[in-house]
């Protein structure tokens, strides 16, 4: 299929990114990657008239520090994310999801900010990000609200973005001592495959290895990227052990909203959450005491 | 609206108008007309359109061209500079990574992206690299040995020469046959080849020897041709509207808003096409070009379209408004036989297409004489054949009437056959184009909706007309394996002899014939030609349901059943505490045998087969001694070399002016033909057989074929398969046929070159004629001539090569011997063809589905780990023995088999096309149906033992599809053996893995107890 007849509105500022898209709402949506939303718009899934191009706005690029924090610009493709010297030393758990995300032809092109504001359930940086108590940026006209991750999702295919607002940066805050996370993903098989289910967890532990703060987050079995408050509550205060993990697992099964499709039942799905919420725990908790000296 | 644009391009800027939805992909193919960069699935899946912007690979159809003005942009097209190729599309010729070659382009720029970044990298470097390209033929290996060798090409050294491969494709500008560079190649990744003498004694100079591929230049350079790449003047773009449902009536299509779109040039709908009905089997043409008054499966063709552009066209089919009745539909075969089920053809009670009944021997009283029988159910799954070169068709008709067709298709001439039929024009004027075919697997073996709608749009609107499936049309075409539910019956003598086998399955067809009568045929015809089964009954019923119709995909019918055999074996094994390998050896079929079903076996190296995946796999180490979570497991198959018979009955003649012939056991027409014409220099020689290259390799094997019977290097011979105006028939590419009968075609012609230019040679050497020998581009005498002729000045021109037992000190170039032929003559050339053997098969109904002039056997040892907690396989290892008689290309069948593996054991583990309630398919794309990565891919270790087969030329037989067969089998007894439990039905997911590990309280390895499956029915 080919696209359908769109008119492209090139952006080089914010500015004007905001003031074309709240122009044409709802038949717009702004284009950086373009990795989903070119095969909506070709697959007759999502059927706009206007594409607002986000590309030459340079200043949304990059990644750097500050104060120990990680800001990521929007466009930063998930290549350069995870090419990242800052993320490869300091923000490292955010690989587990840059290098099993599609294949690098994909990856050279789709954009942090795309991979979050597009809110595919199974898109993979939402759910480490949220682990690591990420924030996103959204300017507008009006200004620019910081929301928090766990708050930008609202069901599948939809987030608290309004019309005039951008996604512009995600910041992910310096990680305090004895804080390790993980991303432990199924799925069918090893080469640009598309998460089954996914499972992010973020611990800080304590020098007597117990709990002090826990996150775990679903991916793909949820409409939106589920943060597990019942693991929470199982997991702090505890010894970070196998037990402690096995009854976190149970927590995400039952937290767990999968639905049944050509990847597998939700049944199944349910039953790889508890494999994968040990797995991102157990490596969590060893990253977490690897931080912790 | 269009605006310009300048794209700078492999370092020239071009400037083109473009709309601002046009993809970097579809400018660069359609509109630069630079088609070395391939669309294979338009959404990101399949890596063909992999292009280099600033050096990072990206996929050209996710990328808006507007966005890209001042990046660097660089296609297949910009590596080879001054005509010398770059080092990593040398490596690809060379390293055997190359078959249908739609891939190619796309993985050369992944590869290329990551050597500049990586100039050493490591084998899961390269795997990471490269996981964004699919490869359907090559199982990855050759790519993986070409990007990890690629450094080899880079010096000025042993492969300068080679370099000429990117201004001609003739292989011997690439590297001699005899070359140290492909021998040292060939034996460092694979065991040295023994060749069996053929009866006369002699050796071979291009035959046996791994001489890169013949099309591979060309390949790798985007400069081959696929029908999709192909543009012709005037020509404009088709698309067919398939059916939303899948059971319905259609009371009124109305197309006046598609007429009416600005653009559209022609809108036709069943009313517009003729009567007559076609499919593959003549007793069973059951489908019009368009649907005329019910349709039976989502996605059936309804109406086609013709318009300026291919979006016109697609946005012209979603005008067309169609009303449909709809009706209850059945998707299931063992629903759609009850009473009352739905009904798709008046003609198939009960939805019975075929019913296949056979009974050899006796075998309730062999069951009744067994020591122990054991019954099993099984089922498999429908796999589609996804080539990744779409389907394509381009229709033209030249001003005296003959209909030109370019077809991506692996049959020509029965393509040739249907449209004639459909048509109502003799075969004589249609010429049939098969341009470059980017696999087929048994998916392109038929005519397509697209030949015959492009035809008819074109004779309609007396313009070519280009029609191309998009990657979700190719689904609803379908013709990919059909899923069979299996129930089979086997029982053993106390040694574990095999004494009695029962099957009885049910073959989900789909909604038409297409090819299914043979499929189920083949699913009991094949069954038996492996072991020794002395008595057998098949009960075989192919029902149609409401999905798209199954049609014949490599192995054609027998996959599923050899898996489901195999297993059973193997539980037989251990149930009786017989090592499976064992088992297979004491029931082995034997060379020259005639099988209990009448298939007449020859050569036969089956026993070695197992002997050396035994050894070679370190199997007696392994087998019941792995920890829990690892496997190893084995399977055995092999398949026929071509059919017997023709697919129809009487000689090639319009089918309307014939009636149903009665059957002839005897072939009535020549299968493959073959003419070799020398150019008058004598220099050169052009092989003509109308062979189907589909990837497979069959133009490089036929070619090497040719010059061994000529006497000449590869290098002089070029061939012309692709056009059936120059190309003598040949029934195509399916059967695995090409090889045997293909190729003693090519060596029959070459022959008859040869006889007509002895008595030259004689008399130029002064011997008699039957004392010349044509060998290495000259012709020897084999005794010693007088010396008359020795004074006259034969003196040896430079030093003799070779070890024929001849006066070496004299010859005559072959060349001097052909243009003496010319000068007296004219043209230089010899015609050849191949005919199977009259009388094959038995007398019953059905048995000439099987037959076949030889049969090849494999055995596959697979070794795997599984996650207990997910279910998650990864196959870790293949190791396989082939008996394909004498390899022509020892690579090539490598190839052939390394590309069976992962195309099987995906088919094994991940593999299904869904459907929902409503008979949509739920996955018609390639990130919903699932193939193998390059990630996903096993370590191969392929060898071949030594086999000759006296009815094959030079001793060859077939591997292209035989390759499959031992896959299945092995993988579901590795994962049997990996997690202690049996799963009988395919694909076996992580899922399934994870509900019977669950399912199974007290786990142990598979081959530590006996019969851990229900069924079993020990008899004293």
């Amino acid at each position: 299929m080919h696209l359908p007849d769109i008119e492209l509105h090139e952006a080089t500022t914010l500015e004007e990114a905001a003031a074309a898209k709240s122009r044409y709402a709802p038949d717009a949506r702004l284009l950086a990657g373009g990795t989903d939303l070119l095969v909506d718009l070709k697959a007759g899934r999502v059927s706009v008239g206007h594409l607002v191009s986000v590309n030459r706005i340079d200043a949304l690029r990059g990644v750097s520090e500050t104060d120990g924090s990680l800001r990521i610009g929007a466009l930063t493709t998930i290549t350069q994310l995870g090419c990242s010297s800052i993320v490869r030393e300091r923000f490292s758990p955010i690989l587990d999801a840059t290098g099993k995300m599609a294949a690098p032809q994909i990856r050279n092109v789709a954009t942090v900010g795309g991979n979050i504001a597009c809110a595919v359930p199974c898109a993979d940086l939402p759910p480490i990000l949220t682990a690591m108590h990420a924030s996103v940026a959204l300017w507008s006209p009006k200004g620019e609200r910081s929301v928090p991750l766990e708050a930008f999702f609202v069901d599948a295919r939809q987030t608290v973005l309004r019309d005039d607002e951008v996604l512009t940066r995600v910041l992910v805050p310096k990680p305090p001592p004895g804080f390790g996370a993980a991303y432990a993903r199924f799925a069918l098989r090893d080469g640009n495959a598309i998460a089954v289910a996914a499972v992010a967890a973020g611990l800080t532990l304590g020098r007597d290895n117990t709990v002090r703060s826990a996150r775990i987050v679903l991916g793909a079995v949820a409409p939106i990227p589920k943060v597990v408050e019942a693991a929470r509550t199982v997991l702090v205060g505890k010894r970070a052990d196998e037990e402690a993990f096995s009854a976190a697992a149970v927590a995400a099964m039952e937290a767990a909203e999968p639905i049944s499709d050509v990847r597998g039942s939700a049944d199944f799905r349910r039953e790889v959450v508890g494999v994968m919420t040990r797995r991102a725990l157990a490596t969590a908790c060893r990253r977490a005491q690897e931080n912790a000296a | 609206m269009m605006t310009p644009c300048t794209l700078a391009i492999n370092g020239h800027k071009h400037c083109v108008a473009v709309e601002a939805g046009d993809t970097l992909l579809d400018v660069i193919r359609d509109k630069l007309h630079l088609t070395g960069t391939k669309k294979g699935c338009n959404v990101g899946d399949c890596g063909a359109c992999t292009v280099l912007i600033d050096g990072q690979p990206m996929n050209s159809c996710l990328l808006l061209a507007v966005e890209f003005e001042g990046k660097a942009i660089t296609t297949v097209e910009g590596f080879a500079k001054s005509g010398k190729l770059a080092p990593i599309q040398k490596a690809f010729v060379h390293e055997g990574a190359i078959q249908c070659g739609y891939c190619t382009p796309g993985m050369i720029m992944s590869a290329t992206a990551l050597l500049n970044e990586n100039p050493d990298p490591s084998a899961d470097e390269i795997k990471e690299a490269l996981a964004g390209n699919l490869c359907r033929c090559t199982g990855y290996a050759g790519i993986l040995r070409a990007v990890q060798r690629c450094n080899n090409y880079r010096s000025d050294g042993t492969c300068a020469e080679k370099d000429r491969a990117a201004i001609g494709n003739c292989p011997d500008e690439v590297g001699s046959p005899r070359g140290a560079t492909d021998d040292e190649t060939a034996s460092k990744c694979k065991e040295p080849r023994r060749l069996k003498p053929a009866a006369q004694g002699s050796k071979y100079d291009s035959v046996g020897v791994s001489i890169p591929r013949v099309d591979a230049a060309d390949k790798v350079t985007g400069r081959a041709l696929y029908t999709g790449d192909v543009s012709l003047p005037n020509m404009i773009h088709g698309k067919i509207l398939g059916s939303s449902v899948a059971h319905g009536r259609i009371k009124q299509i109305d197309t006046s808003k598609a007429k009416a779109l600005e653009g559209v040039i022609a809108v036709i709908t069943g009313a517009d096409v003729p009567d007559t009905m076609y499919g593959v089997s003549p007793a069973r043409y059951d489908e019009h070009v368009l649907a005329k008054e019910k349709v039976r499966h989502v996605g059936e063709p309804v109406a086609a379209v013709a318009a300026v552009d291919e979006k016109t066209a697609e946005k012209a089919l979603s005008l067309i408004e169609v009303d449909y009745e709809e009706l209850p539909a059945v998707f299931d075969p063992v629903e759609a036989l009850a009473q009352g089920a739905p009904q798709l053809h008046d003609r198939y009670e009960r939805n019975i297409n075929t019913h296949v009944d056979q009974d050899f021997g006796d075998v309730e009283k062999a069951f009744a004489e067994s020591y122990r029988v054991r019954e099993e159910t099984f089922v498999g799954n429908h796999v589609y054949q996804s080539p990744l070169e779409p389907h394509a068709a381009i229709a033209t008709w030249d001003h005296d009437g003959t209909l030109v067709l370019y077809s991506s298709t692996q049959v020509p001439h029965y393509v040739q056959y249907m449209m004639a039929h459909v048509l109502h024009m003799p075969l004589g004027r249609i010429r049939v184009i098969r341009p470059t075919v980017g696999g087929g697997f048994g998916g392109k073996a038929a005519t397509s909706p697209l030949d015959l709608c492009s035809a008819i749009l074109s004779k309609k609107t007396g313009r070519p007309v280009k029609m191309v499936y998009s990657r979700e049309d190719m689904f609803h075409y379908g013709r990919g394996r059909h899923k069979q539910h299996m129930k089979f019956k086997l029982g053993v003598d106390r040694d574990g002899r095999i004494k009695a086998f029962d099957s009885e399955i049910y073959l989900d067809g789909g909604a038409y014939s297409s090819f299914g009568v043979a499929t189920a045929y083949y699913a009991g015809s094949v069954v038996p030609t492996l072991y020794h089964i002395p008595n057998y009954r098949y009960n075989g019923y192919r029902v149609v349901t409401n999905k798209p119709a199954c049609g014949a995909m490599r192995g054609h019918g027998v996959p599923q059943p050899r898996f489901a055999f195999e297993c059973l074996l193997t539980m037989i094994a251990d149930d009786l505490g017989i090592d499976p390998i064992e088992i297979r050896r004491r029931n082995a079929m034997t060379p020259n045998t005639i099988t209990v079903n009448e298939m007449d076996i020859g050569s036969c190296e089956f026993l070695a087969t197992l002997d050396a995946a035994c050894e070679k796999s370190g199997w007696n180490e392994k087998y019941g001694k792995l920890p829990r979570g690892k496997g190893i497991g084995v399977g055995s198959g092999g398949f026929v070399s071509g059919a017997g018979y023709c697919i129809y009955r009487g000689q090639v003649q319009l089918s309307h002016e014939k009636g149903r012939e009665p059957f002839q056991k005897r072939p009535i027409f020549p299968h493959a033909n073959a003419i070799v014409k020398i150019s008058e220099d004598g220099m050169a020689a052009v092989l003509l057989i109308g062979a189907a290259e589909i990837g497979q390799g069959s133009d490089t094997v036929l070619t090497q074929m040719c010059a061994e019977s000529l006497g000449i290097p590869a290098s002089r011979v070029r061939i012309r398969s692709e056009d059936s105006d120059i190309s003598p028939l040949d029934l195509g590419a399916y059967s695995s046929r090409i090889t045997l009968m293909g190729g003693h075609a090519v060596s029959r012609a070459a022959e008859d070159v040869v006889n007509k230019m002895r008595p030259y040679a004689a008399n130029m050497l002064g011997c008699n004629e039957a004392d010349v020998v044509a060998r290495g581009g000259r012709m020897f005498p084999t005794r010693a001539v007088d010396d008359a002729h020795r004074a006259a000045g034969f003196s040896p021109r430079g030093p003799a090569t070779g070890e024929q037992p001849v006066d070496e000190s004299l010859f005559v170039l072959w060349a001097e011997v052909a243009r003496k032929y010319f000068n007296d003559n004219g043209p230089l050339v010899g015609t050849g063809c191949y005919k199977p053997p009259e009388g094959l098969g038995g007398d019953y109904k059905g048995a000439t589905v099987g037959t076949s002039p030889a049969y090849s056997f494999g055995t596959s040892v697979c070794e795997l780990s599984v996650d207990l907690e997910t279910g998650k396989v990864k196959i870790d290892r293949f190791t396989d023995y082939h008996d394909c008689g004498t390899p022509i290309n020892p690579r090539a069948v490598h190839g052939q088999v390394e590309g069976a593996i992962v195309m099987g054991a995906g088919e094994t583990i991940m593999e299904e096309v869904q459907f929902d309630e409503k008979g949509q398919i739920l996955n018609p794309n390639l990130h919903g149906y699932l193939m193998m990565t390059i990630k996903d891919a096993p370590e191969i270790f392929s060898g071949i033992v030594d086999s000759y087969e006296p009815r094959g030329p030079f001793g060859a037989k077939e591997i292209g599809e035989g390759s499959t067969l031992p896959v299945l089998g092995a993988v579901a007894h590795a994962i049997a053996n990996a997690t202690g439990t049996w799963i009988k039905d395919l694909p076996i997911t992580p899922e399934k893995i994870l509900k019977a590990v669950r399912e199974k309280q007290k786990p142990s390895a598979i081959s530590d107890q006996p019969s851990p499956v229900s069924g079993e029915r020990p008899v004293t």
